[in-house]
């Protein structure tokens, strides 16, 4: 279906003169343009849930609060992403006890509703041990907090939803399936503001759940967690009917209930409660399976944030033996009456499961990744391999390679490289701010960075040279309204002055002193209403005024490329404002924007680069528990807008980059991805190649690297690298059979190999490619029939051949500068100089594409690397010495070859001819006298070694000058004088013993096969 | 002197390292090729159709493939024998040495140790898991249940730009670290040629273990009434066929361990 409306609209636009739009889309476009994911992992970020298999202890699944699932095959060692494909905000991991290698089942959408929780659509299941995961419907259900299997049948399975943050939902409550999750039932409902946030088996009869329901509710302006509704249920009929068990719980409003079942003694259940007094919250415990509850302990560990912790993990086998997720993590051994917290590591603990085979053995969840202790939590290690870092937004400077500033949730602010020797590692990412990090700025032309805290409580400017580091947010001023920053604050450095910086309170603030003295120069810009700004009430039973919700405050602030006057201001009540005066006169432009509901936040604005009065506008209405897309356009200062949204774009968007070159290439950052149109928004793809549906959101376009940068929250940075080719694609291209797309100059890089320091077990980004790339498009994949690549110099010689890139869309094919390698002498071992190739000089070269009887040409151009300091006539030295060791290094190989050619007629002859045994062997032992001088025969390829001979003297020599880009040193040629002082003398013997014998051997070998020929020199290097 | 020897032996070990694991890649995209394709019964019978038809594939009996894999800039001729019996090899040829990279005489599969260029024994359960592999000479297609083996259609995906059915061949399980492990692999079969241009099967042991190997194929081109792709790429590993013979003997001694 899909593919037939798109023949049909491709041979319209084939027709039509007037076509316009570029049609194809996703998988049929981007082809080998794949994204390259850079962590970091060394400050990891929130995983929601883990869960191990329950009879081998080396297979866990994490599910990650934006990032995934992750599964451990080695007992969490390390972990590989296996959900790539589906949204990445993970509530919960379940095994089916029943087939725990292959059925794994999740239920999507983080429970642990911070402000910033991502959300999720749906149950999966994978019947493959996690390579493959099909969505099982309750695709409304936003956040699911259970799935149980039951132990007697695979098909009957219970999964509890909590529902919606942001909103009413009538998806909550508790779900059973007796397919195997093809229909689903709701078996319990409280109401649309109560939601199941735990369900739990009785392991010793699976007819025993216990469910608890919590009634919770978000606005962009306050949280209340907790209200009459919120209960703890207990079934014994397989959930056919449920009741209500509080028989020694507080009266009054609950909030969030914890609970758990104890594996070795089911009778005893552990609760937390979320209660109206701060006396009676914390820990419950029951004897009697829920009849009766007595209270333990209020203890700060047990009872903080109850909607961000609320996980009791009891020891498998050791009923005393208590975990309770919190702030730091607690363990009870007696049974709940006293805790301790466990050992250091990153704070919030959301989950921890133990090993049930080695129970020594715990695994936890926090908000910086997931640690393992082989010693009950005492001491701890962080997994290093988990790049699941959750960036607010990120910057780049113009450094080679650029750096990437940014700041992550709960892990403070970072920079690092998009490039690093031997691949970009833990030790490349540099701490620069505390606490919640949002936006880091690099100053644009000093060694100064800026980076921020939550609520823009401390806005730092470090000065990387001197290490001076200040705070210099804007201040309370007599005569000044009480000043309101966002959880994010926008800070922004000034385009046209480098020392400016802007921030936003409910007014924009500007400093041209970076950040010594500020001035205000917008009267609030907020809808500055009074009933959104009661944060202090914030939290429902349990007050939480982090100033995460914050509200009636600027989110973002654009300052027009193209005029220092120009600035855009947008707020999280979704107002819109432009100044054209540089701050003295500001306009709302907020009532023009047509199909906007009210108050939508304002994620982002993106100023053009084309034209004064243009900009884009993203709104993010999640928070008003709408999901849909709004991305907007203005090219007259705000006076109209024009949605550029169509339905490719799945889910609400936060952030968009526009093109430095073409207008109409803009990306769009989703909770779902990336999303790209080359059309001005007419038509949009998403881009999968190696991008996970991961919340995209903060991008940037690097000016000289065209790197399209994503700052993700759930997978750290992903780089498009060099998104320059889609500027080209048009309807063309797209209908031309074979298209090569322009590229800038390859440069030839001067790098070490050096580097590499992490273990298999870490995390490393892979470095941009550095080869010359040959990029063109195809219209249809060859799929039968010749294809082949080669390159070839101006005057059509061929260098190499390449592998060819063969499918619909745009393919790359990589050639790192090389020629052939040298044929080389054989000998006993292996030589150096065998797996060594020269390099291209710089210059222009052709790739030339077969394509059955069709060739395509296209020309490109190879040029030294700028920052190289070597000088041309050292470069043309040094060509000219690998030219000529490369042809001593053959021209050995073919006399060897010649040698071994007589040694072996020789022995053919005189066996047909005893007369002539004995000359054979005289002659025989001349040549192999001169070949052990030539080329090593003996001896291995490691410390079992022979001496060097010519071939590996040579071989040497050859290796340094061909690898090196300067010219040939003083002592380098000495030694190239030795060596061929070696060669002429091995040559002069050579030639002697060729004129002696030779002729003759071969005429006798033609007596014996009239067939036999000795290759020449040129047939020999081809063979 | 002491630290120059010790550098050398240190970039040895690196290059033959490199080397190794290249081959290994070689080794696993010949599987992946003998396991050439297949979907629901009809996408498969229409696969052999395209491809030659079965009769055809009945009367193979051995593959030799000339190829040449590029690393590095380097193009090394691999040759890689298979045959009914079992018996297969894999050669490069690289500085005027032929080297057994992998062999499997029935029985014993061996390998050639990079450092001594000595044969040696691979260990038992890889030589076991390559027994296995017998019965996919030369399709595992062909005749699969007999073979044991299961077949299932999940559906439709674009890959290579290309709309492709996905088939899941699940073969007899193999060993991994001393367990029983699934042995299955994902097919994908174009819907216009119904052959397959890409393979997908999960790693089974290191630090990628649990994650997808995605193996490409194209440029098929005909051999003896048949066809063949021609170009393969496994994990950015590029192969391209020269050659392919069918049927012709091959003496037992190539299979043979070599005792020297």
């Amino acid at each position: 279906m899909k593919k037939s409306l798109l023949f049909s609209i491709i041979s319209f636009s084939a027709l039509s003169i007037n076509a316009q739009e570029i049609t194809l889309k996703g998988k049929e476009l981007f082809g080998d343009l794949e994204a390259r994911q850079i962590g970091p992992a060394i400050m990891s970020g929130r995983v929601s849930d883990l869960a191990m298999h329950p009879k081998n202890n080396q297979i866990i699944f994490l599910g990650a609060a934006g990032g995934g699932i992750w599964k451990s095959s080695d007992g969490g060692a390390s972990f590989v992403p296996v959900f790539d494909k589906h949204i990445q905000s993970i509530g919960t991991i379940t095994f089916d006890p029943n087939n725990p290698d292959n059925v794994i089942w999740a239920g999507t959408g983080e429970t642990w509703t911070r402000n910033s929780v991502s959300v999720g659509d749906g149950i999966y299941k994978s019947t493959d041990g996690g390579l493959n995961w099909t969505n099982m419907g309750l695709p409304k259900s936003e956040r699911i907090s259970s799935i149980i299997v039951d132990p007697r049948d695979s098909n009957n399975v219970w999964v509890g939803v909590l529902g919606a943050l942001w909103g009413d939902s009538e998806e909550r409550g508790i779900y059973n399936s007796k397919d195997g999750g093809k229909t689903w039932n709701k078996i319990l409902y409280v109401d649309n503001k109560t939601g199941c946030s735990d369900l739990v088996i009785d392991p010793s009869n699976p007819n025993v759940m216990y469910a608890s329901f919590w009634e919770f509710r978000r606005t962009a302006w306050s949280f209340n967690s907790g209200g009459n509704a919120s209960a703890l249920f207990k079934t014994t009929d397989g959930g056919k009917t449920w009741n209500k068990i509080h028989n020694g719980f507080p009266a009054g409003k609950l909030g969030r209930i914890a609970i758990a079942v104890t594996p070795s003694n089911p009778n005893i259940l552990f609760s937390v409660i979320e209660c109206e007094k701060d006396t009676q919250k914390g820990l419950y415990k029951s004897e009697d399976a829920g009849k009766t509850w007595k209270h333990l302990n209020s203890d700060f560990a047990l009872v903080v944030r109850p909607f961000y912790f609320s996980r009791i993990t009891i020891d498998p086998k050791n009923p005393e033996i208590i975990y309770k997720g919190g702030l730091n993590g607690s363990i009870s051994r007696d049974g709940g009456k006293t805790f301790r917290n466990l050992g250091a590591m990153h704070s919030d603990i959301h989950d921890i499961i133990v090993d049930p085979i080695d129970t020594n053995r715990i695994y936890v969840a926090t908000d910086g990744g997931m640690y393992r202790s082989w010693n009950n939590g005492s001491t701890l290690d962080i997994v290093k391999n988990l790049p699941l870092s959750q960036y607010y937004h990120i910057t780049l400077d113009n450094e080679e390679p650029y750096n990437i500033y940014g700041g992550l949730q709960d892990n403070g602010s970072w920079y690092g490289p998009s490039k690093s020797d031997g691949g970009i590692e833990a030790r490349d990412w540099n701490s620069v701010g505390y606490g919640d990090g949002f936006r880091v700025l690099k100053h644009p032309t000093k060694k100064i960075i800026y980076s921020e805290m939550q609520g823009a409580e401390n806005i730092w400017r470090y000065n990387l040279e001197t290490k001076e580091l200040k705070t210099i947010q804007p201040l309370q001023e007599k005569g000044v309204a009480k000043l309101r920053f966002n959880w994010n604050t926008p800070i922004v450095t000034g385009l046209h002055n480098p020392d400016r910086i802007y921030a936003g309170s409910q007014f924009v603030h500007v400093s041209d002193d970076m950040g010594a003295s500020w001035k205000i120069i917008s009267p609030d810009l907020t809808t500055n209403d009074k009933l959104k700004l009661n944060q202090e009430n914030s939290g429902g039973l349990s007050k939480d005024n982090s100033g995460a919700e914050n509200h009636c405050t600027l989110f973002t602030i654009a300052e027009s490329p193209l005029s220092k006057d120009i600035i855009w201001a947008g707020a999280d009540d979704g107002n819109v404002q432009i100044t054209q005066d540089g701050g003295k006169t500001w306009k709302n432009v907020t009532a023009n924007i047509i199909g906007l509901p009210k108050n939508t936040w304002c994620y982002h604005i993106e100023a053009s680069n084309f034209a004064k009065g243009s900009a884009y506008a993203v709104f993010d209405g999640h928070t008003s528990n709408d999901q849909n897309t709004y991305v907007f356009k203005t090219t007259d200062f705000g006076a109209t807008w024009t949605s550029i949204v169509t339905k490719d774009i799945d889910g609400f968007a936060r952030c968009i980059q526009e093109d430095y070159v073409n207008e109409n290439l803009l990306f769009l950052g989703t909770e779902k991805g990336l999303y790209i149109t080359v059309d001005g928004g007419k038509n949009w793809s998403k881009f999968e190649n190696n991008m996970p549906a991961v919340a995209v959101m903060h991008l940037d376009l690097h000016k000289k690297t065209n790197d399209l940068v994503m700052a993700t929250h759930g997978r750290g940075v992903i780089i498009l690298d060099d998104v320059s080719i889609l500027r080209q694609v048009t309807n063309d291209i797209i209908a031309s059979e074979v298209h090569f797309f322009k590229t800038k100059p390859f440069v030839k890089e001067e790098n070490s190999s050096f580097g590499a320091t992490a273990s298999e077990l870490e995390f490393v980004g892979p470095n941009p490619n550095s080869s010359a790339q040959i990029v063109y498009y195809l219209k249809k994949r060859n799929t039968f029939g010749k294809i082949e690549m080669e390159i070839q110099d101006m005057n059509g010689n061929k260098i190499v051949n390449l592998p060819v890139s063969n499918q619909k869309g745009i393919n790359i094919v990589s050639w790192n500068f090389n020629e052939k390698g040298p044929k080389v002498a054989t000998g006993k071992t292996l030589d150096y100089s065998g797996f060594t190739t020269p390099l291209v000089p710089a210059g222009k070269y052709k790739a030339v594409l077969t394509k059955g009887k069709d060739k395509f040409t296209h020309e490109f151009e190879v040029i030294n690397d700028p920052k190289s300091p070597v000088k041309e006539a050292a470069r043309a030295d040094q060509r000219a010495t690998t030219k000529m060791l490369f042809n001593k290094v053959e021209r050995l190989a073919y006399m060897v070859y010649e040698i071994d050619e007589m040694i072996k007629l020789n022995g053919e002859i005189a066996a047909k001819d005893k007369s002539y045994a004995k000359t054979a062997d005289k002659i025989n032992a001349e040549l192999n006298k001169l070949k052990n001088t030539m080329v090593i025969t003996t001896g291995d390829n490691y410390v079992g070694s022979a001496e060097k001979q010519l071939r590996e003297k040579l071989g040497v020599i050859y290796v340094s000058i061909a690898s090196q880009y300067d010219a040939p040193s003083p002592s380098q040629k000495a030694n190239i004088e030795s060596v061929m002082d070696l060669y002429n003398k091995a040559e002069v013997e050579f030639k002697r013993l060729e004129k002696l014998h030779f002729s003759k051997i071969l005429e006798k070998a033609k007596k014996l096969n009239p067939e036999y020929k000795l290759k020449t020199f040129e047939e020999f290097i081809a063979s | 002197m002491n630290i120059t020897t010790t550098n050398s032996v240190t970039n040895k070990n690196y290059n033959m390292k490199t080397l190794k694991n290249l081959l290994a890649a070689t080794v696993l995209l010949f599987t992946c090729f003998s396991a050439t394709a297949q979907t629901a019964d009809e996408i498969i019978n229409k696969y052999f159709e395209n491809i030659g038809g079965k009769d055809k594939l009945l009367k193979v009996n051995s593959f030799k493939m000339n190829m040449v894999t590029n690393y590095n800039g380097l193009e090394i001729p691999v040759e890689i024998f298979n045959d009914k019996a079992g018996k297969m090899y894999v050669k490069i040829n690289f500085q005027g040495k032929e080297i057994t990279q992998l062999a499997f005489d029935g029985k014993t599969g061996w390998s050639t140790n990079f450092m001594t260029m000595k044969a040696e024994k691979l260990d038992s359960e890889t030589t076991e898991n390559m027994l296995l592999q017998t019965k996919e000479f030369p399709d595992p297609f062909l005749n699969y249940k007999e073979k044991g083996f299961k077949v299932e259609l999940i559906g439709k995906e674009t890959k290579e730009g290309t709309e492709c059915f996905k088939i899941k061949l699940t073969k007899t399980p193999i060993t991994v670290a001393g367990k029983k492990e699934e042995n299955v692999i994902f097919y994908y079969f174009d819907t216009e040629n119904y052959v397959p241009i890409m393979t997908e099967s999960e790693i089974k042991e290191g630090p990628a273990k649990g994650q997808m190997s995605t193996s490409t194929m194209g440029d098929y081109q005909e051999v003896e009434g048949m066809y063949f792709p021609f170009t393969m790429n496994q994990g950015g590993q590029a192969m391209t066929v020269k050659t392919i013979t069918i049927n012709q003997p091959v003496d037992n001694k190539e299979f043979e361990m070599k005792t020297e």
